[in-house]
């Protein structure tokens, strides 16, 4: 029975374009053609899996696709709201973001030193804190945050939008 | 049925009444070490907390420091640390 099946795999090793779709397909291109030789023989049995992996990888990008970066104002709501941290810990919060502002506003008005290049290290630290407290608790928040780095960072740093705060 | 019913009702009361302070304590603890930590101040843990006034608690960490946390009359969360 094994015998037979050899001679069916013998068309395979001339056919490095049948490695190929399969490469494309998944995004393991790099292992597929280092076994061109052995994996004749079994051509069918990676294609079955590859399939499934492509679907099951698809549904997660879509919601991150679809959530909406947050803006300062919907920060602040959802991390009132949440219940994964506690009083003390919200008023702390609020009390070093209420700093940072204050430094990106005189920042803005041109009455402090730091540039925007130093700014960047305390907002990206507090940032860090603030995921630290909801990774675990809240990860969905933690997540929304995490993706709004950038967007939130835009907002302080123009002053038009700085200012629309 | 009617007895059934009322004793179910103050089971289940005492039952609430015994879990919650078990579950608000654990979340103070939690919170108060995460406002340590979030001050930049070393606590592994807080292990207990006692209430010295209202928003004003003497917190005792897993490796022996102790933070009286309290917010200041300028709204600021300050843990002050105890000999």
């Amino acid at each position: 029975m094994p015998r037979v099946e050899v001679p069916v795999a013998l068309p395979a090793p001339s056919s490095p374009p049948v490695a190929a779709p399969s490469s494309a397909a998944g995004p393991s291109a790099p292992a597929t053609p280092a076994r061109p030789a052995r994996a004749g023989a079994a051509p069918a049995a990676p294609a079955t899996p590859a399939a499934p992996k492509a679907e099951t990888r698809a549904p997660p990008a879509e919601p991150a696709l679809a959530a909406p970066p947050l803006d300062l104002k919907g920060l602040e709501l959802r991390l009132k709201e949440t219940s994964a941290i506690g009083v003390f810990t919200k008023l702390a919060l609020k009390n070093q973001v209420d700093d940072l502002l204050a430094q990106f506003r005189a920042f803005h008005r041109g009455q402090s030193k730091p540039s925007l290049v130093e700014l960047r290290r305390p907002y990206d630290m507090l940032l860090l804190k603030v995921l630290a407290l909801l990774q675990d608790s809240a990860p969905p928040l933690a997540r929304a945050i995490a993706s709004s780095r950038e967007s939130i960072w835009g907002i302080l740093s123009n002053p038009a939008r700085f200012a629309s705060i | 049925m009617n007895n059934r019913f009322k004793w179910l009702t103050a089971l289940l009361l005492a039952l609430a009444c015994a879990a919650s302070p078990a579950a608000a304590d654990a979340a103070l603890l939690k919170d108060l070490s995460s406002v340590i930590a979030l001050l930049g101040l070393p606590c592994v843990k807080v292990v207990k907390a006692v209430a010295l006034k209202d928003g004003d608690h003497l917190a005792t960490c897993q490796d022996g420091n102790r933070y009286r946390v309290f917010v200041n009359t300028a709204g600021r969360v300050v843990a002050q640390k105890q000999p």
